[in-house]
C-alpha cells in the first residue's frame, strides 16, 4: 500500500508558504541575516519577522499561543487547506517539537527569578504536548493527536510514525511534520556547545565551524489510496520510506563512523524497495557543525560507496530549524521532485578533506528527480530517514 | 604552582560532579580524558572551558585549542600560569 | 498478541525488582519519597554523576528489564509528559544569571525529552528504533501504542515505558497548568512487550487516546464494545479519578498510590499486571487515565489463557 502525500505547507525564514519557498529556493536566496529580536540581535538567524501577536494577525490564526504552536497553525493550515473534516476518514495530527512552548515560559520564569509576577496562566503553553493540541484545534482534528520530541529528528519521525498508522490502519489520515519556534533556551544552548557559528554557516565546506539557527514548520498531509478514493485529492508525492536507528555512540556527538546514519539511510532504502542507485538526490543533514557534516558524510560514502548522488544540506538557506528541520526539508524534498530541481549547498567552496564529497552548488530545474532521500539528525544519536517519490 | 594545581583538582571535581574522587585520586601528570585517565569526554572539555572562565578569566573560544590545554592537570596548569 | 514479558517501576512506593506490586503498596504517607534503588549498580559512574533523577530511573528501569529477556530490544518507545524538568531549571538559571557567552552545556544537552530514550540507547549499545513521545497526560499510552505497532511490525523484544519528575517549581503551577490535589511526585516504569508468550501471565488487549472526551462513559463503553467486552467485565478499574468507582469488580484511584506525574498510567499497567497474581480468578484490568480532563487514555489488560 502506497503512502500518498496529498497536502504541504511551510513557513520559514526564506518564505511564509510553499509559493514564496519556491521563489527563494530559485533565487539561491538565503533567509539567515542579523536577528532583529533581543536573544537573537548578535547572531546571524534564519528568523521569522514577525511578533507573535502579529503571527495571529497576519494568518487568521484563533488562539494566541507559543510561537512553536503558531507557526505549526500556520504551515498545519497550509497543509490541510482545502482538505475536509469528513467523518469515515479518521485523521490525526502528528508534530514534532523540542523546545514545545519555551519561547513564552522563558519569559515568565525570567520574571519569577527576578523576583517579578509572573503570569502563571502563560506556563500553560509550555508542555510540547500542548503546542500540538492547540495545533489540531485549529484544524478541528481530535481523532488522534502525538507530539515526537528527538530533537532535531522529531519531524522526520513524526512523518514515519504517520505512515506507520495509516499502513496499520490505525488513521486513514495524518497530518505531520515539525515545528520550532526560536527562544533564548535554545539559542544560549548551542552557544553553550560551541557549536553556533558567527558568520554564515557553511555546511559541508572544510572550513565550516558550526551552523546558524533557525526557526519555521513544515507539515504534510498523508492519505492512503483507500482515502484518496474517498476525499478525491491529487497526491504530490509518494512517502515510500522511512527508518529510525540510534548511533548509540555518544550525548551530543555523532560517531565518526556513521554508524546510526549508514542504518538510518539503509533501513529507508529497504522500505522503500530500493537500491542506493535509484536516490537522485539527497537533502542532507548538514548542519555544518565539524561533527555531523563529517560523520554524516562518512554514512553517505558508507550507503552509496563511490557514486554518490546530488547531495546537499539547504540549512544554509533557512538555518537550522531543529524540529521542524525535517518537516521544512521534506516540502523542498516535495518541490524538488515536482520540479526536477536540484537544491543548492549556499556558502560552500571546498570540500572536506577526509571524504572529498562536493555538494550541488547551484539551482537547477528539469532534472530527472525520481526519488529523494533526506536525512535529520538529533542530539541523542537519534538518525532518521525519508524517501519521498514522485507519483 | 603547586597550590594552582591543588585548586584546579578541586574545581575539576565540583564543575564535572565527580563526586567520588578527591584531589589526591588525580595526579598531576595523569591523562584527564580517555579510558586511561579519567574518563572525561567531550561534554566536560565545554565544561573546563567554564571553569577556565568562571574561575580564572580565561576564555577559549575554539574548543579544538583544549585537546592541548586539557591533556592533564599540569598542563592546564601550565596554560593558566601563562594565560593569567 | 502483546505479552508483558517483564515490567519495573521506580516509584514514591517500594516498586522496583518487587515480585508483586500489591505486597507492598500502601496509600502515600505524608513524608513519602522517591525510592531509589542503588544506581550504581546500573550505571556506569563516568555516566552517573551528571544524570538527573528521570534519566536515572530510565535507564535503572530499562537496563533491568533488559536483564529479565533474552532478546535485546528491538525498539525503544519512551513517553514523558514534561521531560527533563530539572535540566530544563537548571539551564534556565544558567542563562538568566551568568553573564557572557561561556555556559555550561550540560544541562541544556540534557534537558531534551528524548534524552531519556537516548541514554537508554547509550548504555545498552542498543542502535534499534529509539522514539520520544509526549503528549501531556496520555504520553505513555502514545509511547505504548507505538511499541504495540512495533509489535505489529514484527518486533520481538520491544522496550516501552515511561519517565517524569517533579521539581518544587510544579507547586507553583498547581491550578493553572496543572489541576490535581495529590502530590507531585517522580516515576518510571518500563515493560518489555512481545508478540511471543513465553512465561508471560497478562498481555495488552487495547490501548487508545481520545481527544474528543466530553462523554467520557459513553467513550469507555465504545471502545470495551470493539473489544466485546464491557465495564462490568471488568474485575479490576485502576482510574486516575472515582468517576467509574461504581463500576468493575474492584476499583482504585492508582494517584492516591503514585501521586501525581503526568505518566503515572504507566504505573497502573504494572498494578494491573501484578493484579493477576495477586487474583487468581481476575480475567480483565482497564486503566482508565482521566487526569486531565477531555482527554482520555484506555488501557485493556488481560489474563493471559493457559
Amino acid at each position: 500500500m502506497r503512502i500518498y502525500v496529498t497536502g504541504y505547507g511551510v513557513i520559514s525564514s526564506i518564505g511564509e508558504n510553499v509559493e514564496e519557498t519556491l521563489i527563494s529556493l530559485r533565487s539561491e536566496k538565503t533567509g539567515i541575516r542579523q536577528g532583529q529580536k533581543t536573544y537573537t540581535e548578535r547572531f546571524k538567524v534564519g528568523e521569522i519577522r514577525w511578533s507573535n501577536d502579529e503571527l495571529v494577525e497576519r494568518f487568521s490564526l484563533t488562539q494566541h499561543a507559543s510561537r512553536t504552536a503558531l507557526l505549526g497553525m500556520i504551515a498545519a493550515k497550509e497543509a490541510f487547506k482545502g482538505h475536509e473534516l469528513l467523518a469515515d476518514v479518521k485523521t490525526g495530527l502528528i508534530s514534532g517539537t523540542s523546545v514545545g512552548g519555551m519561547d513564552v515560559s522563558e519569559i515568565a520564569y525570567k520574571d519569577f527569578l527576578n523576583g517579578e509576577t509572573d503570569d502563571l496562566n502563560v506556563y500553560r503553553n509550555h508542555p510540547s504536548g500542548t503546542t500540538s493540541e492547540q495545533i489540531a484545534k485549529e484544524l478541528g482534528i481530535d481523532g488522534y493527536v502525538n507530539t515526537i520530541s528527538t530533537a532535531c529528528s522529531s519531524a522526520a519521525n513524526s512523518m514515519m510514525l504517520g505512515a506507520r498508522m495509516l499502513l496499520n490502519g490505525q488513521l486513514d489520515r495524518a497530518v505531520v511534520g515539525g515545528t520550532d519556534g526560536l527562544s533564548q533556551f535554545t539559542i544560549s544552548g548551542f552557544r553553550s556547545l560551541m557549536i553556533f557559528d558567527d558568520e554564515w554557516c557553511r555546511p559541508f565546506d572544510e572550513t565550516r565551524k558550526g551552523l546558524n539557527l533557525g526557526e519555521g514548520a513544515g507539515f504534510l498531509v498523508l492519505e492512503t489510496e483507500e482515502t484518496i478514493q474517498k476525499t478525491g485529492k491529487k497526491p504530490l508525492a509518494v512517502l515510500s520510506g522511512w527508518s529510525n536507528a540510534s548511533d548509540a555512540y555518544h550525548q551530543t556527538a555523532s560517531s565518526p563512523e556513521g554508524l546510526g546514519a549508514t542504518l538510518s539511510m539503509k533501513g529507508a532504502l529497504s522500505i522503500a524497495g530500493l537500491k542506493p542507485e535509484d536516490i537522485d538526490y539527497i537533502n542532507a543533514h548538514g548542519t555544518a557543525t565539524p561533527n555531523n557534516d563529517l560523520s554524516e558524510s562518512h554514512g553517505i560514502k558508507n550507503v552509496f560507496g563511490n557514486t554518490v548522488p546530488p547531495f546537499s544540506s539547504t540549512k544554509a538557506y533557512t538555518g537550522h530549524t531543529l524540529a521542524a528541520s525535517g518537516g521544512i526539508e521534506a516540502v523542498f524534498g516535495i518541490l524538488a521532485l515536482n520540479n526536477g530541481s536540484l537544491l543548492p549547498n549556499l556558502n560552500f567552496s571546498q570540500a572536506i578533506e577526509e571524504t572529498g564529497l562536493t555538494p550541488v552548488k547551484n539551482y537547477s530545474e528539469g532534472n530527472d528527480v525520481k526519488h529523494i532521500l533526506s536525512n535529520s539528525f538529533g542530539f541523542g544519536g537519534n538518525n532518521s530517514t525519508i524517501i519521498l517519490s514522485k507519483v | 604552582m603547586s597550590d594552582l594545581k591543588e585548586n584546579l583538582k578541586a574545581q575539576i571535581i565540583e564543575q564535572l560532579n565527580l563526586e567520588d574522587l578527591t584531589p589526591a585520586d588525580i595526579q598531576d601528570d595523569a591523562p584527564l580524558f580517555g579510558d586511561q585517565g579519567l574518563g572525561l569526554d567531550s561534554i566536560d572539555a565545554l565544561e573546563f572551558i567554564v571553569l577556565l572562565d568562571s574561575n580564572y578569566g580565561i576564555k577559549i573560544t575554539d574548543p579544538s585549542q583544549g585537546k592541548e590545554i586539557f591533556q592533564s592537570v599540569n598542563t592546564l596548569a601550565d596554560f593558566i600560569s601563562k594565560n593569567q | 498478541m502483546y505479552f508483558i514479558q517483564h515490567i519495573e517501576s521506580i516509584t514514591h512506593q517500594d516498586s522496583f525488582q518487587k515480585e508483586n506490586l500489591w505486597s507492598i503498596l500502601k496509600p502515600l504517607e505524608a513524608d513519602h519519597a522517591l525510592i531509589s534503588p542503588d544506581y550504581k549498580t546500573y550505571i556506569p559512574a563516568a555516566a552517573l554523576r551528571r544524570l538527573s533523577t528521570i534519566l536515572r530511573m530510565g535507564i535503572a528501569a530499562s537496563k533491568a528489564c533488559q536483564e529479565k529477556v533474552a532478546l535485546e530490544f528491538d525498539s525503544i518507545s519512551v513517553g514523558t509528559g514534561l521531560g527533563c524538568l530539572t535540566d530544563t531549571e537548571k539551564f534556565l538559571v544558567t542563562i538568566n544569571t551568568v553573564s557572557g557567552d561561556i555556559l555550561s552545556p550540560t544541562a541544556f544537552i540534557q534537558s531534551t525529552h528524548n534524552t531519556i530514550s537516548g541514554q537508554i540507547s547509550l548504555d545498552l549499545k542498543n542502535h534499534a528504533y529509539n522514539m520520544t513521545h509526549t503528549q501531556n497526560a496520555v504520553s505513555f499510552e502514545v509511547a505504548l501504542m507505538d511499541a504495540m505497532l512495533c509489535v505489529d511490525e514484527g518486533k520481538k523484544s520491544v522496550l516501552a515505558g515511561a519517565a517524569d519528575e517533579a521539581i518544587p517549581f510544579l507547586d507553583r503551577l498547581r491550578g493553572s497548568l496543572i489541576e490535581t490535589t495529590h502530590p507531585f511526585t517522580s516515576g518510571a516504569t518500563f515493560a518489555v512487550i512481545s508478540s511471543d508468550k513465553n512465561q508471560s501471565i497478562a498481555h495488552i488487549r487495547a490501548c487508545q487516546v481520545i481527544f474528543s472526551g466530553d462523554n467520557p462513559e459513553a467513550a469507555v463503553s465504545a471502545f470495551l464494545k470493539a473489544r466485546q467486552t464491557e465495564l462490568t467485565d471488568s474485575d479490576l478499574i485502576l482510574e486516575a479519578g472515582e468517576q467509574f468507582a461504581s463500576f468493575g469488580a474492584k476499583h482504585h484511584h492508582f494517584l492516591d498510590y503514585s501521586g501525581y506525574y503526568q505518566s503515572a498510567s504507566a504505573f497502573a499497567l504494572h498494578l494491573a499486571h501484578d493484579w493477576f497474581l495477586e487474583n487468581p480468578e481476575a480475567k480483565n484490568a482497564l486503566i482508565i487515565n482521566n487526569q486531565e480532563t477531555g482527554k482520555l487514555g484506555l488501557t485493556l489488560v488481560s489474563r493471559n489463557e493457559a
